[in-house]
């Protein structure tokens, strides 16, 4: 049985397994394989395969200092806790640093519907995929969902469905909310189907926020509306 | 395992001398640097010990876990730095290779193996292979790779795919002694 729009991912389980999909692509396809029980068989079928990929490599020795340098570190770390199995962080509402002109706006923060977290199948404890809070009165048939892994300090990416065209000459571009701080974060354009993507690169471990407006082609470097998107780390 | 995910740092060494040489091996097939590949690995190992907790038997082996955050740390490093240009050193590897004595049961059923799996590489048709490899041991993604051999998206895909399922006919079980420890 075929998930929506399986055409699209149809030929993806080789390239998905080889590490060989940008990471956008990456995530569409994780997101797709939640739906489509042809395609998780499918890459469970090959995976064998891919996997045994680094067994055919020539074995060559390491160096002696490796070895050494390594064991140095873990018994310098070796009373620090580990990093757990992946928990859900206390949700909080960071304080936001937008424009004084927007803080009357914050009352939209009233029409944001739709919260939720789901773990990926197959993801495991390594993958939190955290659906966005929407403001439905700006984007009435937008959905997003942010996936991140670990603690999140290799990034994270943002897929979102659904987007209505943000208008001639806008695009919609990411932010990170730590604290009382805002950065800015890549921009990204929806398809003709509404649909967009967008990788965070940042180390997201300490960032309490991901949101998301719709600012000029070549991105703000402070938000000029209020997130049309927000999700909560 | 579970004295290493106990915290155990000598758990941990003995997991490091267990699957240290196949992690850098498979780090220098792709960088084919050894400082580079030195780093990759130490980061690697760190990164499991930090991550111990993490990991779950049920999605396979100690090694395939291992073997899978050095790919990816190569990866990133491969896209990072975009050292495609690399240079092979030659004398100090050829050196330091593992001689060829079986030395333990699991040694000689990890050589048949590696044997195994690079007949079934070789066995596939070349462009399927060549595929397969630029993807994962080069790092590049498929649009990089189409660009390279002047092909379709969809053909390097599909290739990639089709490799990976002859592969998998070809590929027969080979029980690693201790590979789940």
């Amino acid at each position: 049985m075929t998930g929506p729009d399986h055409a699209r991912f149809a030929d993806d389980a080789g390239a998905y397994l080889l590490g060989a999909l940008e990471e956008t692509e990456r995530v569409a396809f994780e997101l797709h394989m939640e739906s489509c029980p042809d395609c998780r068989d499918e890459v469970e079928r090959l995976r064998p395969a891919a996997e045994a990929l680094p067994r055919a490599v020539e074995q060559v020795s390491p160096p002696e200092r490796l070895r050494a340098s390594i064991m140095d570190a873990v018994r310098d770390e070796g009373d620090a806790a580990p990093e757990p199995r992946r928990e859900r962080r206390r949700l909080r509402l960071p304080s936001l640093g937008f424009r004084p002109a927007l803080a009357g706006a914050m009352l939209v923060v009233g029409l944001l519907v739709g919260f939720g977290v789901s773990q990926l199948a197959g993801g495991g404890d390594d993958v939190r995929t955290i659906s966005a809070k929407v403001d439905d009165a700006r984007l009435p048939t937008a959905s997003a969902q942010l996936r991140v892994e670990g603690d999140g300090d290799d990034g994270a990416a943002l897929t979102a469905e659904g987007l209505p065209d943000p208008g001639a000459g806008r695009v919609y571009q990411a932010w990170i909310a730590t604290g009382d701080k805002i950065a800015p974060a890549p921009t990204f354009v929806a398809d003709r189907d509404g649909s967009g993507s967008v990788a965070l690169p940042e180390d997201l471990s300490g960032a309490d926020a991901v949101l998301v407006t719709r600012e000029r082609r070549g991105g703000a470097r402070v938000p000029g509306e209020m997130p049309v998107m927000r999700v909560d780390l | 395992m579970q004295l290493v995910q106990g915290g155990s740092p000598r758990a941990f060494e003995l997991l490091y001398d267990r699957h240290g040489g196949a992690a850098f091996s498979l780090a220098y097939r792709m960088v084919g640097n050894r400082v580079t590949a030195e780093d990759i690995t130490q980061e690697a190992f760190l990164s499991i010990w930090r991550s111990r907790l993490r990991y779950d038997q049920a999605r396979g082996s100690v090694r395939t876990w291992v073997l899978g955050i050095v790919h990816n740390r190569a990866i990133d490093q491969l896209r990072r730095g975009m050292v495609h240009d690399r240079r092979r050193e030659t004398l100090d590897g050829v050196e330091e290779r593992f001689e060829a004595r079986e030395r333990t049961d699991v040694e000689a059923a990890r050589r048949e193996d590696a044997r195994g799996v690079h007949d079934a590489l070789g066995t596939l048709p070349e462009e399927q292979r060549r595929t397969i490899e630029l993807a994962y041991f080069g790092g590049f993604s498929h649009s990089q790779i189409a660009e390279m051999l002047e092909m379709p998206i969809g053909t390097v895909k599909g290739r990639m795919r089709l490799g990976l399922e002859k592969m998998r006919k070809q590929l027969t079980d080979v029980v690693i002694p201790g590979e789940l420890a």
